[in-house]
Order: C-alpha cells, then structure tokens, then sequence
C-alpha cells in the first residue's frame, strides 16, 4: 500500500515513523539508511543527489523528538570513529519507556492534572499538555473534587523563555539589567542555573563565569531582550532551584521593617497575614521582605493606609514614590 | 526564542501518537468518544491518529514497510462502530518517559499546590516528585515556586463545599469598609502569590471575586449551599465587567504594560517615550488607585479627571503621613 500513496507525508507520520523505526533497532540506523527507508523521508530520497535539503529535515526532526523528551541516542562507529556517514542512531527501549514500577494513583493523578493546569497559561503550557498526555496514557483516570480549583502560575516576563532554554542547554547568557536607584541598564554576562518564583515573582540564580559568585536577578528587571550564547556551563551539584528558594526565604527573614498600620483597613489585613508578619504593638506590624523596591511599591498601594517606620532607606522610597505619584496626578493630564 | 519554532501541532500530534498506543493496547476495545474523553482532545483528532496508527510501522527486514511491520486495527469495528481495536503492535509496548521540561513543569505545579491544604501532606508530594524525576528522560531542570500562606481560609472554603454550607466572612473593599459576608463557594483561583475565591455572594445576588488575603474571621454558617459550581457558569476572567464599570486610562512604561494584561486592557497603544496608554475597567475608583499606587513602571492615570484627583488625593494623604 506504500507504493500507492501520495507523496506528502504529513509531518507527524514522518516523525511517528522515524521514532518506531529507531526504536525497533538495537544496532541503530545510518542517516542514509533512515532517509532512505523510513516512511516521510524515502519519498523524498535521491539514490543519485546529496539529499541535503532532506538531512537538514533530519537534524530539525530530531530536535523535534528530543524535545518530547524521546532519548535519541548516537553510537559511533569503533572501526571510523569521527565519520558522520557511519553514525548510528537509536531509542534505546530502556530508557524510552516509563519504569513500570511507576504508577499513579487516582488522587495522584488528580494532583498532577491540577498541577499541569498551573501552567495552563504562558510558554510551559504545551509541555504540561503533552505530559498529561503521557499521564493518561497510563490510564489513570483523575478523581473529580466537589470545589473547583483554578490555580495558575504566570510567565509573562519576556526574559523567562530564553532563560529557561539556556538553563536546559546550560550555556551562558547575556542580558542588561537595571538596578533599582541605577539610572542606566548594565550588561551582565551569567551562567543561569536555575529559575524560581519568590513571593510571586520569577527569579533567575545565576553564576558569573569569571567569578564563581552566584547572585539572583529579578527577571522584571532585565531590560530588552536575552541573548542566549553557545559557551557551555556545568552547573555546580549544590547550585539547585530549591537552595535558591532556601536563600530567598532566609534573606526574607532576615529583612524587617516596621510599619504604622490603620485599625482594621486593607493594609492591616492583608500585611498580617503575609508569611513571618509579627504585630509590635497595637498598630505596629514587622513586615519581611526580600527586595526594598518591591516591598516600597507594594506598601505605596496602602496609601494613608500605611505608614514605614524603618529602615529609613525603605521610608525615604515611600516617601519618594508617593510625592511623585501625587505630582504626577496634580491637575489635568498633559 | 526566535531561533527555532518547531511545528508545534506536529509534535503535539505526535504526543498524542506516543500516549495514544500503549492505552490502546491496555484497553484492548475502545471507543473513539471513550478515548477523546480520556486523553481530553476532539473525537477527530483520535479518529485522524487513529487512521494513521493503522498504517503506520517499520521499515522490517525488506525495508518496504510489509503488512506485518506495521500497525493495524479492526477496521469494520472502527468505520462502522467508531470502536479501537490494534490487531497487530509494532514497536511500541509502554508509556514514553516525561521529557525534562515536561517533568519540571509538573514538579514545580505540585510544590506550588502544596500551598492548598489538601495537598499539604509533604511526603505525599515528595514522593510523587521523585517518581516525576525518575520517569523523567534527563535531569528535570531547576525550576521552582515556592508556596504561599493561605493560613486556614481555604481550608474552610473546602469544609464549607464539602458539608454543603454557606461560609461566612469579614471582608473589606477596596473602598475599605469591613463588611460580614456570606456566599456559597464556586472556584478557588491563584495567580502566582495571590489566591482567589470567586463566589456566590448572598448579599448582593451576584458572583463575586474575593481576595482571600483580605478575608478574615471566616465560619462556616448553618444555612445550605445554595449555589454549586456545577450549576453556575463562571466568567473565564476573575474580573469581569459590569454596566457600572469606570473605564480608566492609564499610561505606563513598556516594558510594564504586560502587569496590567489581567485587567484585560483595550485601546492599548504606544506613546513617545517607551511608554503605553491603555483603558481597562474597574468597578470602583478605589481599586484603581491602589493598582496604579503600587504598580512599577511610572503608572499614570490619565482619565478621567475624578480618577486622576483620587490618585492625587490619595498618595497626597499617603505623604502627610510622613510630614514630621
């Protein structure tokens, strides 16, 4: 029936193709022999021409299928090492499949379904959908909770993609950021190891190669676009997401202003029951924080409502940001 | 990431193809309705990948894809019945591992719904994390939130649902007066840090979206539930407008413009300077004010004129605070 079909292919049934083929190998394919047997590619082999349009469609769809987390592995030929004719290509079975000693119960799969819809907006939503995907296949279905939940974690800032597609590539980026109090951006030229969100806001932990120091980024603060070199960067085992988060909420704890909080209005509420908040006194809270400009723009959004007691340098950007704000409001619109 | 955008139906599709077989071959007889359901996509797309599963294989020892090298179904059953059935299996037995990213994403869900109480049992969580990261390809990357206080609300919110009673609850608006309300609980929603119960609201016949992080004494009543969330059709957006909306305009640095996207802005356009104006609904004033006082970016109201003097007003108030 091969012989009789239209000369189009669609793509996923040349990349379904190349996968069964690869993975029904134990000594693996040459790039000839896969482009000039395997469904989607054959059509299109020249016997006499170089193929060079359609080794370039290989190398595209075999990042396509990596992508998927598919482990296409190369064995190089012991007798021409180095000859990239004689590369040979497979999906070791092994490490293809899910273990079969993993297995998700309904409550589990439930959470993970929850877990996947966080994502449901922004660039991790299609990796969460094709996981659910692989969730299902399982079979598990999820238990249905009488109380709907609507979680969602957002990615809006543009430097979140190529950050994240150079923590996967692990090389080293550079991008201009823009301190708080700085007039001016300056170039930073980082190795990123890791992405987290503090408090609701997406953090990068970064090494400077020249260094070794390790600093954290706020990613609302990098200025234009992320330019994602090709220099290789091993992270340091210790260098995880979770120590990130560790040294964040310690840097939390350790931060404490005081503020004059109204009886009984939104500031008060919302600013007791922040993580660690203690009351000192009758209208006095300590608040923690682990960036003053962030915690001086939030604290500005209580207006009367809140008054900074110290450090000083948290009350002067108060100060600073609710004068400007009253003059830039003074009058009609320019 | 303008370097390489890769057919992303096609890789989707070939998700599917991947998830699709191994279920398949554990559940023998299906049903295309059954199967769309369960996998969350269209009845068309399991039909299409259905279609070309059955004729899809390996090349096989004469390199000619021969009717034993490839997939087939019971094809009568399918054309006439709409039912599955893989009558030969090529290649593929067992579920594709979860890609690194793929994994990353799903561990960094789970510790952020640690934050809900039910899900605040930490070995339950860490033990499903490592089965995420071993049945992962390759290391799952570093990626990880942190979870939020939700101290007890939610909770309640959950007891409430599930003994079928209205809960009850000090709140204050954002014009500031703290009032005791009482609603049947729909929809618990989060972005990031801040968490959100959308509601019934009893006293004002109407939905209602409540930041939880301002509720306080909240108490489960003895009245029942009069609202499910089953029953009640929630508007997608957590703010939505009413007849009585304010349009605000607004102008804001660039680069801080996608801060404003849950408001749903309109009109939004460029002006001199790597600013945007932007006009977005609000119920009240009072909730603008706050917004654009706290908000990063130099936010500016431009109209209309009681909007901009309550912004003055306000932040003017604010300084005096500091008048010393």
């Amino acid at each position: 029936m091969s012989t009789s079909r239209a000369p189009r292919i669609p793509v996923e049934e040349r990349l379904f193709s190349l996968v069964l083929a690869l993975l029904a190998t134990d000594v693996g394919l040459t790039k000839s022999e896969i482009l000039s047997t395997v469904q989607g590619y054959r059509q299109r082999y020249d016997t006499a021409g170089d193929n060079v349009a359609l080794e370039r469609q290989f190398e595209r769809d075999k990042d396509d299928i990596r992508e998927l987390g598919v482990p296409l592995e190369t064995l190089d030929d012991p007798a021409a090492s180095g000859n990239n004719q004689l590369l040979r290509y497979r999906i070791p079975r092994g490490s293809y499949e899910l273990p079969l000693d993993i297995s998700f119960s309904p409550e589990e799969t439930a959470l993970l379904t929850l877990a996947a819809m966080v994502w449901r907006e922004g660039t991790l939503s299609g990796e969460s959908r094709r996981a659910l995907l692989k969730l299902r296949s399982l079979g598990g279905a999820a238990s249905v909770p009488e109380l709907e939940y609507a979680p969602r974690i957002r990615s809006r800032d543009a430097a979140f993609e190529p950050l994240r597609t150079a923590l996967d590539r692990g090389v080293v980026v550079r991008f201009d950021y823009l301190k708080p109090g700085d007039a001016e951006p300056r170039r930073r030229e980082l190795a990123p190891f890791a992405l987290v969100q503090h408090q609701g806001r997406w953090v990068v932990a970064a090494v400077e190669p020249d260094t070794g120091s390790r600093k954290n980024f706020l990613l609302s603060r990098v200025v234009g676009p992320v330019q994602v070199t090709t220099r290789p960067f091993e992270r340091p085992a210790d260098a995880t997401a979770e120590s990130v988060l560790a040294g964040l909420e310690a840097l939390r704890r350790s931060n404490t202003a005081l503020v004059r909080v109204v009886e009984a209005s939104d500031a008060e509420v919302r600013l007791s029951k922040r993580r660690g908040t203690e009351a000192r006194g009758d209208d006095v809270l300590a608040v923690h924080y682990s960036d003053r400009q962030v915690l001086a723009e939030e604290l500005s959004s209580f207006g009367p409502e809140v008054t900074v007691l110290e450090p000083q340098g948290l009350r002067d950007l108060v100060v600073a940001r609710l004068r400007r704000l009253a003059a830039d409001h003074a009058g009609e619109a320019a | 990431m303008t370097d390489r955008r890769p057919a992303p139906q096609a890789t989707d599709k070939l998700a599917l193809l991947l998830a699709l077989v191994p279920w398949l071959i554990d559940n023998e007889r299906v049903g295309v309705a059954a199967a769309a359901e369960h996998f969350g996509v269209s009845v068309a797309q399991i039909r299409r990948a259905v279609e070309l599963i059955a004729v899809s294989g390996v090349p096989g020892e004469t390199n000619q894809y021969q009717h034993g090298d490839l997939f087939d179904i019971a094809w009568d059953d399918f054309e006439q019945n709409d039912v599955i059935q893989l009558t030969n299996l090529v290649a593929i037995d067992e579920s594709p591992r979860f890609s690194a990213r793929e994994a990353a994403a799903l561990i960094a869900g789970l510790q952020y719904l640690s934050s809900l109480p039910e899900h605040a049992d930490r070995s339950a969580v860490a033990s499903l994390m490592s089965k995420l990261s071993r049945g992962a390809s390759a290391e799952p990357s570093q990626v990880a939130v942190d979870q939020n206080e939700t101290d007890g609300v939610l909770a309640l919110v959950g007891r409430a649902v599930e003994q079928g009673v209205q809960l009850e609850f000090d709140y204050a608006g954002a014009r500031g007066q703290q009032e005791r309300r009482r609603v049947d609980p729909l929809r618990v929603e989060s972005q990031d840090a801040d968490w959100y119960l959308r509601a019934w609201d009893h006293a004002r016949e109407a939905l209602r979206t409540f930041r939880v992080d301002r509720i306080t004494s909240p108490a489960l009543s003895a009245t029942p539930i009069a609202h499910r969330a089953a029953d009640v059709a929630l508007p997608e957006t957590l703010f939505s407008g009413s007849p009585d909306d304010v349009v605000v305009t607004i102008e804001i640095d660039a680069a801080a413009a996608p801060l404003l996207d849950d408001w749903s802005p309109v009109d939004v356009e460029p002006v001199a300077g790597d600013r945007t104006r932007l006009s977005l609904r609000v119920e009240q004033i009072g909730t603008v004010v706050r917004l654009v006082a706290g908000l990063p970016g130099r936010a500016c109201v431009v109209a209309p004129p009681a909007a901009r003097r309550a912004v003055a007003e306000w932040a003017g108030r604010a300084a005096q605070n500091y008048a010393d």
